[in-house]
């Protein structure tokens, strides 16, 4: 079929090209959507390759989860602008395509000059709809005899949740403030004079003001005007 | 060629390899190499798949399944990293980067 091979090649080209988009972009947004462009033409050629499931499984998990994922951390990193093709190392670019042409030539007369044989199994396309389907045929093959990887799945995943945890947890240096604090808010605004009287704190801390003719009140450190708790009740008492 | 060859799959797979590997070899941002590994770990499964459709056999499409589950794992502790990276040093700069040590 003519068309078969046409559409294959037309998803190839596109997922190859927006692939090429995705390593030469500057901005990584525009990198992580080049992504998604290419793991959609990829889902569509499992499609033809007979892979449904594992095409929804694609769309879902990379399109929908990894790529978020990473779009998410793209927007809570700093978005520094990096000297990538232009004034970065030039040897570093000419070694990392001289490998890739020595590989993808190595990789061609691999493929060229070789074929692999193999016995055809029972799951051609009338073996999997007589069993009821992709879904239906994995799912059988999947709990049959793959029962020890899937829980070794499961393990590995239950690590990676962990781990994510683990490593995304907050600082240890920020901890939270030993003692309540009652904060006395200064206004800028008003006149000199005026807030002897809006911040009790202020006369008790006998804090005198700087001099100058600003009408502003110089505080030494950002905790000058607190008073904590225990002290504002002893103020309380003593009156 | 009127019926779809094993080698057009093959190469298709290749090249996305090479093309990610590329991208991890050249590029400096953390995240965009990360995003090249997610490609070459795609590129293979069209391999495991493709090989699978060839010879009417299902282990390829459950492998694939499970490099899927791999990757996603694989993701999440990626990105753990990198913001653990940038939450300590502040940059995505792979060059930045270069001891293990606090």
């Amino acid at each position: 079929m003519a068309a078969e091979v046409l559409i294959f090649n037309l998803l190839s080209a596109v997922a190859i090209v927006s692939a090429v988009a995705m390593i030469t972009m500057r901005n990584p947004v525009h990198s992580a959507i080049a992504l998604v462009l290419t793991f959609v033409n990829v889902a569509a050629i499992f499609i033809m390759l007979r892979a449904e499931f594992l095409a929804a499984v694609q769309i879902i998990v990379y399109t929908g989860a990894v790529l978020v994922l990473i779009l998410f951390v793209l927007m809570l990193v700093n978005p520094d602008d990096l000297p990538e093709f232009h004034s970065g190392k030039p040897m570093q670019n000419v070694f990392g395509f001289g490998v890739g042409l020595i590989l993808l030539a190595e990789i061609s007369v691999a493929i060229l000059t070789r074929t692999v044989v193999a016995e055809p199994g029972p799951w051609n396309e009338e073996g999997v709809a007589a069993a009821g389907g992709n879904i239906q045929v994995i799912g059988q093959l999947l709990y049959s005899g793959y029962v020890l990887p899937i829980q070794a799945t499961a393990l590995v995943l239950l690590a990676a949740t962990i781990g994510a945890l683990f490593l995304g947890r907050p600082d240890e240096d920020q901890e939270p403030s030993p003692k309540r604090r009652t904060v006395a808010t200064i206004s800028l605004a008003h006149t000199r004079g005026a807030d002897d009287d809006l911040i009790p704190a202020l006369r008790a801390a006998n804090i005198k003001r700087e001099a100058g003719d600003r009408d502003l009140i110089m505080a030494r450190d950002a905790d000058e005007f607190t008073t904590s708790a225990e002290e504002e009740e002893k103020k309380g008492q003593s009156e | 060629m009127n019926e779809l060859m094993p080698e057009q799959f093959m190469f298709l797979s290749a090249a996305l390899f090479i093309i990610g590997m590329v991208g991890v070899l050249t590029r400096r941002n953390v995240l965009v190499i990360f995003m090249c590994v997610e490609l070459m770990l795609a590129s293979v499964n069209i391999a495991f798949v493709g090989f699978a459709w060839e010879f009417s056999q299902m282990t390829g499409q459950i492998f694939a399944l499970f490099v899927i589950a791999i990757a996603a794992a694989e993701a999440v502790i990626g990105l753990g990293i990198i913001m653990a990276l940038t939450r300590q040093r502040d940059t995505v700069d792979i060059n930045e980067v270069r001891e293990l040590r606090q």
